[in-house]
């Protein structure tokens, strides 16, 4: 039966926009309210409206009454009240979870009318306010809150102390933004921050989230922090529990006066009761809630290695975030971000992980497919995490045929997807048995990773090189497949880069594929480097450039003897350079120069007297030889190379060898070797006494 | 190396995941060091030699050519590639991957808990060795978890064949077997027994470190990322 047409008519974005200046405040209310529940949740209105200039339009509507003074406002009516209320909300709706809409709201000079309205007399407007300015404080655009500043910190406490929900949560927004320094975590924590944040977490369910937030940023990488938030609330427990007659409690609080292992073995899990109403918000019923209590553990846990250590709550911790990986939303895409805060670098939890499916709960999310951007760079990490040490994760990773989806993943329309699939990629070829199969070395990966070398993204160019670096360490000859592909050429470019991180990854790439090169390879990475290049690159001013640079020509002149002759190449340049740079280097450095010199000191006479040259270049004007310094080394890696280089100039059966060690001798050099014979290193202990066998063979008088 | 099926009488398995030695298995770490950092048993080290592959039958040896391919002393994990160079009934040389166990007391011990060798097996082939007979005794009493290897100047390990590189698995070989091995610090020479229990005993493996043409030794190295 048809009835009357009753719906309320939808107006377009413009003719909203044309409402907004109307004198009529009832038709100016209207329309705020109609954009306000046109954009809510719909990122395409938030842009339409915003290309429209919807955002200066409202902010314009709402700064003659911020500046008002209040006493004028506290007069103010109804719809002029009803109007800042709708004004705020919109500025807040075009800010919720979209930066676009943050910057326009910012740009148009509404955030300092947001602050002031937070002290108007109308609670309404007060809330409005601050539910606003809580959206802008989840974007990183928001202003950093300087809250160290005395005044600033007593509008935060006043903010955190408040009665409103949306201003207790728009103070720990700020708080979550804006703490980042210790000093700042120090100064809310001495303010007496905690001990209100810690209440809140009894509170709505948004104030418990907005508090395990800010905790969280309170806590980072801050066990003094920490421990004082224990301690805090131990107090606490202990003093409500304290009654006349129970003295025991009083003697243990002389046991853990001024003692820090007895308060720490105190305070463990289950005593601290701040703690533990954080464990128990693991168990709330809302994902969200879960989430950010894990998240808020795992940071204590990082922080502070006195708290939260027991198998039970880590394999608590990786049980949650697993089931977390499942919710279809917001918190199913940061659950792996807050899993790979839990296991990175952390073998122990990464096993507990391996051990509780870890892998093929990941890898099974990546075969659904059509997966949310941050939800597949949070799995890529996730799975990153997981096989950085542990071969087992590897070869269950490998076994669940998901590389083809990592692949895909780089070549990704978002650069943080990329990085992350490259980054997984560089874990899983860890995996020395399967490089050795040569199982990484297939075009399609070769080709989108050579690709990754022009990527515009400097982080995503970076990831590229580190997964290169390991998949050309391929112990097959396959190491063509990559050359084809003209990855040489793009990794010598690469070297040439203003930005030293990119330079030293390319030189280790380039490194790690000279190590077992064949003649031919060799050969044609020499041709693309140049040794005039790799002389500068030796002598770069980023130290870790130069050792990756000695390091590559270490391999390069290992393998068939003839390799040595490229050292010599275009007058010696780049021995040269080596002489001069291992005058004034870092342990690292000077291990990879040794090394390198020991190499080119094994080939044959015309070589060894090369790297005599070297070795005494200085000690010729009278100054002791480098070889000196890194023989007296408190690194014992740095004086094992030394002394391969030694005993390779004075290998036996060599017709030079007495004259070198007459020379060696004359330059202090052998005495410095015959001090070292009872050395701490096993190492250097049988290299040097290989020399002084060496030099016996010509006369006990000579050594 | 691989050693022939006929050899064998039941087995014909070749290497599977569940066989492969456990890179992590640390159990703990306190109290206990690595294993001298020896430069002669690094990464792209060659050694060469020939692996006595005798039987009642005949002598034979057949050459044995030996590469680092990867090494990580914290979790007692040493890995490579073995050559074998004149296998009768192969065209080509045999190229077979393996994993080796650094025995540390503190990823692994003397004792092998796995690929049928018993503590008495264990004890047997680590005989051998003239270098073990100082730790004989404690061995007995927990294999070794006590000891402090960390300035003797050899290394034990077990290696264990993984899987052949260049041949298909009906080649007519097996690597069901592992070596015992005892690695020489001094000059890099490394002894070792083959053990399979389907195979001729005590197969020995003798190998020297190789300068490959060079008046001297020379040292490469990859690091992954």
């Amino acid at each position: 039966m048809p009835t009357a047409n009753t719906t309320i008519p939808i107006h377009g974005p413009v003719d909203l926009l044309t409402r907004l200046d109307s004198p009529d405040p009832e038709t100016k209310l209207k329309a705020l309210r109609e954009i306000k529940n046109q954009i809510i949740g719909n990122r395409t209105k938030k842009l339409s409206f915003l290309k429209l200039g919807a955002v200066p339009a409202v902010a314009s509507i709402l700064s003659p009454y911020a500046t008002e003074a209040d006493s004028q406002l506290a007069d103010s009516d109804v719809s002029t009240s009803n109007i800042i209320v709708q004004s705020a909300a919109v500025l807040g709706s075009f800010a919720c979870g979209f930066d676009a809409g943050v910057r326009a709201v910012l740009d148009a000079g509404s955030f300092p009318h947001l602050i002031r309205l937070l002290f108007n007399p109308d609670e309404k407007v007060v809330d409005a306010s601050a539910r606003s300015l809580r959206m802008i404080y989840q974007s990183k655009l928001a202003p950093k809150y300087e809250f160290v500043q005395e005044k600033n910190m007593e509008f935060l406490i006043s903010l955190i102390n408040s009665e409103c929900e949306n201003v207790t949560g728009l103070g720990a927004s700020i708080i979550t933004h804006s703490c980042e320094t210790s000093a700042e975590q120090r100064a809310l924590c001495d303010a007496g921050v905690l001990k209100k944040l810690i209440s809140l977490l009894e509170g709505s369910l948004s104030q418990k989230n907005a508090t395990l937030e800010s905790l969280a940023a309170v806590f980072k990488n801050n066990p003094e922090v920490i421990s004082k938030f224990v301690g805090l609330e131990n107090e606490r427990a202990v003093e409500g529990s304290l009654s006349p007659r129970d003295s025991s409690l009083e003697s243990l609080g002389t046991v853990l006066k001024n003692n820090p292992e007895s308060v720490s073995k105190f305070v463990g899990p289950e005593s601290g009761s701040a703690l533990s109403s954080i464990i128990e918000l693991t168990k709330d019923r809302y994902a969200r809630t879960r989430l950010l209590a894990c998240m808020c553990l795992i940071v204590i846990r990082n922080a502070s290695p006195n708290y939260l250590q027991d198998v039970g709550i880590k394999a608590k911790l990786v049980y949650l975030l697993l089931e977390l990986l499942d919710d279809p939303g917001q918190v199913g895409d940061e659950a792996p971000f807050v899993f790979s805060s839990l296991v990175a670098g952390k073998e122990d939890l990464q096993k507990l992980a391996f051990e509780d499916n870890a892998v093929n709960k990941f890898c099974n999310q990546l075969q659904k497919g059509q997966l949310h951007p941050k939800r597949l760079q949070g799995i890529l990490l996730a799975l990153a995490d997981l096989c950085s040490k542990l071969e087992g994760c590897r070869l269950t990773f490998l076994s669940l045929k998901v590389l083809n989806q990592v692949i895909d993943a780089l070549t990704h329309d978002c650069a943080d997807v990329r990085t992350s699939a490259c980054i997984c990629l560089r874990s899983v070829t860890r995996s020395i048995k399967n490089l050795c199969a040569g199982y990484f070395m297939n075009e399609m990966l070769v080709i989108s990773l050579i690709r990754l070398l022009d990527d515009p993204s400097v982080s995503a160019q970076v990831a590229a090189l580190g997964a290169i670096s390991n998949i050309v360490v391929d112990f097959t000859t396959r190491k063509s497949t990559f050359i084809q592909c003209g990855g040489i050429k793009q990794l010598v470019q690469l070297t040439k880069s203003m930005d030293s991180t990119v330079r030293f990854n390319a030189l280790w790439a380039l490194k790690n594929m000279m190590f077992l090169a064949d003649d031919r390879c060799k050969e044609g990475i020499f041709l693309e480097l140049t040794g005039s290049l790799l002389a500068s690159l030796i002598c770069d001013p980023e130290p870790c450039v130069q050792e990756q640079a000695l390091a590559l020509v270490r391999n390069l002149v290992d393998g068939c003897i003839k390799s040595i002759e490229y050292v010599f190449a275009e007058d010696g340049i780049l021995l040269d350079a080596v002489g001069r740079q291992l005058h004034n280097v870092s342990d690292e450095v000077g291990i990879q120069g040794m090394y390198l010199l020991g190499n080119v000191a094994s080939g044959n006479e015309f070589h060894k007297e090369a790297v005599m040259q070297q070795l005494l270049a200085q000690a010729d004007n009278g100054a002791q030889s480098f070889v000196i310094k890194f023989l007296q080394s408190s690194d014992s890696r740095l004086r094992t190379a030394a002394v391969w280089v030694i005993v390779n100039l004075t290998f036996p059966s060599c017709p030079g060898a007495f004259g070198r060690l007459v020379q060696l001798k004359n330059a202090g050099i052998i005495s410095q070797i015959r001090n070292m014979v009872n050395d701490s290193c096993l190492d250097v202990k049988l290299r040097v006494r290989t020399v002084i066998t060496q030099s016996m063979t010509f006369g006990d008088g000579l050594a | 190396m691989p050693v022939r099926v006929e050899e064998t009488s039941s087995s014909s398995s070749t290497s599977s995941s569940s066989s492969a030695p456990s890179q992590l298995s640390g159990e703990n770490s306190s109290g206990h060091t690595s294993p001298p950092v020896c430069t002669l048993l690094t990464v792209g080290q060659a050694f060469s030699g020939t692996q006595n592959v005798s039987s009642l039958q005949k002598d034979e040896a057949w050459r044995v050519n030996v590469r680092i391919q990867g090494c990580d002393l914290d979790h007692g994990y040493l890995c490579g590639t073995m050559e074998a160079l004149n296998v009768p009934m192969a065209d080509t040389p045999v190229v077979t991957f393996w994993e080796g166990e650094i025995v540390d007391g503190k990823n692994y011990t003397f004792f092998t808990g796995k690929w049928e060798a018993s503590s008495e097996d264990d004890t047997r082939h680590w005989t051998q060795f003239p270098s073990f007979q100082p730790f004989l005794e404690q061995v007995k009493v927990d294999g070794g978890k006590s000891l402090d290897l960390i300035n003797y100047p050899y290394i034990f390990m077990r290696w264990k064949e993984q899987y052949f590189v260049n041949v298909g698995t009906d080649c007519g070989l097996t690597i069901a077997g592992f070596y015992y091995v005892c690695f020489s610090c001094t000059d890099g020479s490394i002894n070792g027994f083959y053990y399979d229990p389907n195979s001729s005993p005590f197969q020995k493996l003798e190998l020297k470190s190789t300068n490959e043409g060079r008046s001297g030794f020379s040292f490469s190295s990859y690091e992954l990322q």
